[in-house]
């Protein structure tokens, strides 16, 4: 057996708070071995972020620090502040979960890796910007010469993210902790930036602790696992030995949900009404020097009574503005939507306010969209109030009622938001937007603010909801396994427009667009024996989404796109339908050519 | 390493006993002073308004703070005085807080030429040294108890605009906005029902430090007489009366008169100073 690279002993990490210490890390022992990826898993506020901290020798005020991390033959806890310093950022490194914060907003990039570089080489300042900027191809940013002089604010959050883990790697590390690397990143942009790591890990023997809830990422990337649970490592197995049998129960639970056992979508049958028509939406806004950043551009789609359509893009591709304005929470430029056959872009916002009880929604971030005063019981019967005339008593029936249905518990009424945890408060948030019986639920990215269990059982109570309501939704959302399990159809959005649209079947058996393609690629499966790093691609695309201010003449994705050719810069691309199936923003899919061989 | 942490949660420790005593102090001083506002002419031994005894004596068991200049007895003075400081100053911080919440609201919710405008007159308020408007005003319309709680109001006033804006500003574009909006709420109940209950905690706090701030200045303003007159008991006023015989070594009359303000000021002041800390963990 090799040696270990680092050994944790009686480790505990305490907390003085208001009401007495914490402990957050309790007698934790762990060893790490050179060039393995390690799995930290945990639900949130079982200590993981302590942990990882606390490899560093360090701890968040007003913590404190008790037993002994060995890393190499240097003892961390205890460590003079000179030598530790020393360790830090050259033999050990961290990145942390909320890039842009991490960043210095007051320094660029380029000074900033090249600090960490020179604090632990006798580099001069042009040698440590020179190494900068090969960092910063090495991680696969364009252009680096010109971004080393970016400030955090004008990078990205994959940008950012990606200086982060330059400037972590620069002084090549033995030992990388990663805290939620990829939490907030877009899923093209989080399965660059883990194949990288993955492959600095090969390469050079380089050691990663990455903590995550995502078990996805356990499955393709991690070599082991570990799970915490209330300050305590429960369990340390192989990554393929855990998913074949997680002898533990919290994993085991975790597992059964991920797995859980998904009935096949119902749709209705027979002729049915479109609920929803959108027609050649358009939205622009100005930006500053008299730009014009396009949100939306001839957003076409409607849905069926009973059936659900999932909006699927990345972040700055327009869906949620799609979303907004379907709700008229954002007036478009031009184009209508229909609801049950009624045109109602044109009703006043006094009339259209009337019709709100027939067409709700749930946002993105659970917390933010309850008011943070009220208890969750007034929240929920607050639209009652609004568009029905029921008693008291009716409306407190009724809450309760919908509540039940959310899978939320009645003895929860008079709790603030505050108290409950982001899954119930979502289940509120969908219990809201279900108490007036909508005809049509517009859900921007509910699940995405969610720690991957509570998003799995919101997934399922959706599905219920579906077969026992009937009712017809928009799913907006960048996780295409989501909305495969939840939708009937597929709109996928890159840059304003949609570039693909069809049945779920159509567009998961037979994906066409290079983007579909490279979304569905970035899908990280629960399973070690279905590794991305392992398969062929179906697309590598390049870089990062460019801005919507300055789009390309041609196809928007031509700058990423490894099947470019010279017609894609040129010529504007139509959605047109392929082979009588879905349609398709791609000529090469259109005049059914092959994408070509990459 | 390990060693220095344990240092800082230490401090950290001793940081919470500070404000939590800080707290402690802030209620009583302040339960004390509004007690007094109330019940100061019943608890007092005599009446602060006529004299009971010989001049300028010294602090006895019969008269505890002493007598002053005219054979007033200070103690009398000092605790019925509170009618007029913190009476005057809690309802002037009151009506600027309720008058201030409002306008910050309207100018915070629909922002446009017209709120920048209210701004920017408050903000010409705010520029103006506090205590010389206060004069100007009170020279203005009279020296009496109504017009001083006006002065007051006007001159605090633009402190809770600024505050419920910026905190206004802040809230309504949190989500819980727009699923308002999405409800079917019209605008002013967004405004009233689900932005201004969110944005009052920041003036909450300024409310116990205006209070603090406005007995410094009505007693500031009786001190040059241009508050209340005498032989109303007022802290401001029974210093200014007394001032110059301290010269003479009579302290009592001016010193515990005094001390009285420091410490209703430090009371309300540390009582929104220990809800902000608490507000802000």
């Amino acid at each position: 057996m090799t040696k270990s690279i680092l050994e944790v002993k009686n480790l505990s990490v305490t907390y003085a708070t208001l009401n007495g210490p914490v402990v957050a890390v309790k007698d934790v022992n762990l060893e790490l071995f050179p060039g393995e990826i390690v799995g930290l898993i945990g639900e949130s506020g079982s200590g993981k972020s302590s942990l990882a901290l606390a490899l560093l020798g360090l701890a968040r005020f007003p913590g404190s620090l008790e037993g002994q991390v060995h890393f190499g033959d240097k003892e961390l806890v205890g460590m003079a502040e000179d030598d530790a310093r020393l360790l830090r950022g050259k033999e050990i490194s961290l990145i942390t979960q909320k890039p842009r914060q991490s960043l210095n907003p007051y320094l660029n990039v380029g000074t900033q890796i090249s600090r960490v570089y020179r604090a632990h080489t006798e580099a001069s300042q042009d040698e440590a910007l020179k190494h900068a900027v090969v960092l910063l191809e090495d991680v696969g940013i364009n252009d680096a010469e010109r971004r080393i002089d970016a400030y955090p604010h004008e990078l990205s959050g994959g940008m950012a993210q990606r200086a982060l883990i330059s400037m972590a790697l620069s002084s090549q590390p033995k030992l990388l902790i990663a805290d939620e690397p990829t939490s907030g990143l877009d899923v093209t942009i989080q399965a660059q930036f883990l194949d990288r790591m993955w492959r600095a890990a090969r390469d050079r023997d380089m050691t990663v602790l990455l903590v995550t809830q995502d078990l996805g990422i356990i499955a393709n990337y991690c070599d082991r696992i570990i799970i915490m649970e209330d300050g305590k490592i429960t369990s340390v197995r192989v990554t393929k030995d855990f998913f074949a049998n997680p002898e533990n129960a919290y994993g085991e639970r975790i597992l059964k949900i991920a797995r859980a056992n998904r009935s096949t979508l119902q749709a209705p049958t027979g002729e049915v009404n479109d609920i929803i028509k959108v027609k050649d939406l358009r939205k622009t806004f100005k930006v500053d020097d008299g730009k014009v950043l396009q949100a939306v551009d001839s957003v076409s789609f409607n849905i069926k009574k009973g059936r659900s359509l999932g909006l699927v893009g990345e972040s700055g591709s327009g869906k949620t503005t799609v979303g907004r304005m379907i709700l008229r929470l954002l007036e478009p430029d031009s184009g209508t939507v229909e609801l049950d056959g009624d045109n109602i872009s044109d009703l006043s916002l006094k009339e259209f306010n009337a019709l709100r009880s027939k067409i709700q929604v749930v946002f993105q971030d659970p917390f933010d969209s309850l008011n943070p005063r009220w208890p969750i019981f007034k929240s929920i019967e607050e639209p009652l109030k609004l568009h029905t005339s029921m008693s008291s008593g009716e409306r407190r029936e009724r809450v309760l009622e919908v509540m039940n249905s959310a899978g939320l518990d009645a003895g929860s009424v008079n709790q603030k938001p505050s108290g409950l945890s982001a899954g119930e408060q979502q289940r509120v948030c969908l219990a809201r937007a279900l108490v007036t019986r909508p005809e049509f639920v517009v859900l921007d990215e509910p699940t995405s603010a969610l720690p991957p269990a509570a998003r799995a059982e919101l997934i399922l109570l959706l599905k219920d909801l579906q077969t026992q309501l009937g009712l017809s939704f928009i799913f907006i959302s960048h996780d295409l396994s989501t909305v495969r399990e939840l939708c009937h159809d597929v709109a996928v959005m890159y840059l304003s427009q949609i570039v693909e649209i069809g049945t779920t079947e159509e567009i998961f058996a037979d994906p066409k667009h290079p983007y579909t393609k490279a979304l569905l690629d970035s899908v990280l499966f629960h399973d070690p024996n279905a590794r991305r790093v392992d398969k062929a691609r179906l697309t590598d695309l390049e870089g990062e989404i460019p801005s919507p201010v300055d789009l390309p003449k041609g196809c928007y994705l031509a700058g990423r796109c490894p099947f470019v050719e010279v017609r894609c810069t040129a010529e504007a691309q139509v959605l047109a339908v392929t082979n009588g199936k879905q349609s398709v923003r791609c000529w090469k899919a259109s005049e059914n050519q092959p994408l070509g061989n990459s | 390493m390990a060693k220095k942490i344990s240092n800082e949660s230490v401090v950290f420790k001793k940081a919470l006993w500070y404000h939590d005593r800080l707290l402690l102090a802030g209620v009583i001083i302040v339960s004390i002073a509004l007690f007094l506002s109330v019940f100061g002419y019943m608890v007092a031994p005599y009446d602060p308004g006529t004299p009971v005894g010989p001049i300028s004596q010294p602090p006895s068991r019969e008269f505890w703070f002493g007598t002053d200049s005219s054979g007033l007895d200070v103690f009398s003075r000092v605790i019925t005085a509170p009618r007029i400081d913190v009476v005057l100053s809690v309802s002037a911080a009151v009506l600027s807080g309720l008058l201030g919440t409002l306008i910050g609201l309207g100018t915070g919710f629909y922002e446009g030429r017209f709120s920048s405008l209210v701004m920017r007159i408050s903000d010409v308020l705010q520029a103006f040294p506090i205590f010389i408007l206060a004069m100007v005003l009170v020279a203005l319309t009279g020296r009496n108890l109504i017009n001083l709680i006006f002065a007051l109001t006007f001159l605090y006033t633009p402190i809770f605009v600024r505050l419920t804006r910026t905190e206004v500003m802040t809230q309504k574009t949190r989500t819980y906005v727009e699923a308002a909006r999405a409800t079917g709420n019209s605008e002013w109940k967004i405004a009233l029902k689900h932005v201004l209950p969110n944005s009052l905690t920041p003036s909450l706090i300024q409310l116990s430090v205006t209070v603090g701030f406005g007995i410094l200045l009505t007693a500031g303003l009786s001190f040059i007489g241009a508050g209340v007159r005498p032989p109303t008991p007022e802290w401001g006023l029974m210093i200014a009366t007394s001032a110059p015989r301290l010269i003479l070594g009579e302290w009592w009359s001016s010193l515990l008169p005094g001390i009285a303000v420091s410490l209703t000021v430090f009371g309300f002041a540390s009582l929104g100073n220990a809800l902000e800390r608490r507000v802000a963990s």
